[in-house]
């Protein structure tokens, strides 16, 4: 049972940081975008 | 922004579900829940392959060099969520049949895949013209695409395999899923779907700053 809540924690983990990069990554695209306009 | 914080709340709400839930598969145990995982996975590989094919198709009508890197865009996510399918579905194999990779028809026909879209790739950076490049690749696309439904939906029904073939649908096209598995499912599908959409975008943005530059270089 434990086994389950440590696969939890991995896959929230890899979720969270692939959103905070995404996020990161929206933004400076969008910086990019507004400097080459 | 409201979507994205949304994204992400029912993102992670459908993780945490998909593992205090009961088992989806209770023959197949605890890694039955890597369903949840997986076959959004595939279903976004096979999204992510179409919708390559469909800006290659304009690209050919158009002649818009930007249908191109849209078209490559697709197809290069497309290779990442048919690896992370492979991955898991690997995964489940050790678990399950004791071996990370049996050459099942399944595998086998997901390998014959990976190594045409390779190909695709292989085929772009064999090409220094640009417009030569995006023709070739874009009639290429259209014929990659024509293998995705043989080898992900007909080939390996066509062989006896240890693949599940009735996770979501039996052979009367009835779910076989209980009413809390079907709910996390689909919600997996529709969130896969949603972050598989912002990541294209954000993709097609970036090879538009590229093309832009390389533009002013010129």
């Amino acid at each position: 049972m434990d086994g389950i809540y440590v696969a939890m924690a991995v896959t929230l983990v890899v979720w969270i940081g692939l959103f905070l990069y995404l996020v990161r990554l929206d933004g400076k695209v969008k910086k990019l975008e507004e400097k080459n306009r | 922004m409201w979507w994205k914080i949304l994204l992400f709340l029912a993102m992670s709400a459908m993780i945490i579900a998909s593992y205090i839930t009961p088992m989806p598969q209770q023959q197949i145990g605890e890694s039955s829940r890597i369903f949840y995982y997986h076959i959004p996975q595939a279903w976004i590989c096979v999204l992510a392959f179409a919708m390559s094919m469909i800006y290659s198709i304009v690209y050919l009508k158009k002649h818009d060099i930007s249908f191109d890197d849209r078209a490559a865009d697709a197809a290069r996510l497309g290779l990442v969520f048919c690896l992370l399918a492979t991955s898991t579905g690997s995964l489940f194999a050790k678990i399950t049949w004791g071996s990370y990779w049996n050459w099942d028809p399944r595998q086998t026909s997901v390998f014959i895949l990976l190594l045409i879209y390779g190909a695709y790739f292989a085929l772009r950076g064999a090409i220094p013209d640009q417009q030569r490049r995006a023709a070739l690749s874009a009639v290429y696309s259209i014929f990659a695409f024509v293998t995705v439904p043989f080898l992900v939906f007909v080939l390996p029904r066509m062989i006896p395999s240890l693949h599940p073939a009735d996770s979501v649908v039996d052979s009367d096209m009835k779910f076989t899923m209980g009413p809390m598995v079907r709910v996390i499912f689909f919600s997996s599908l529709a969130l896969f779907t949603v972050l598989y959409l912002w990541m294209l975008n954000l993709s097609n943005r970036v090879s538009r700053q590229v093309r832009a530059r390389e533009d002013l270089e010129f």
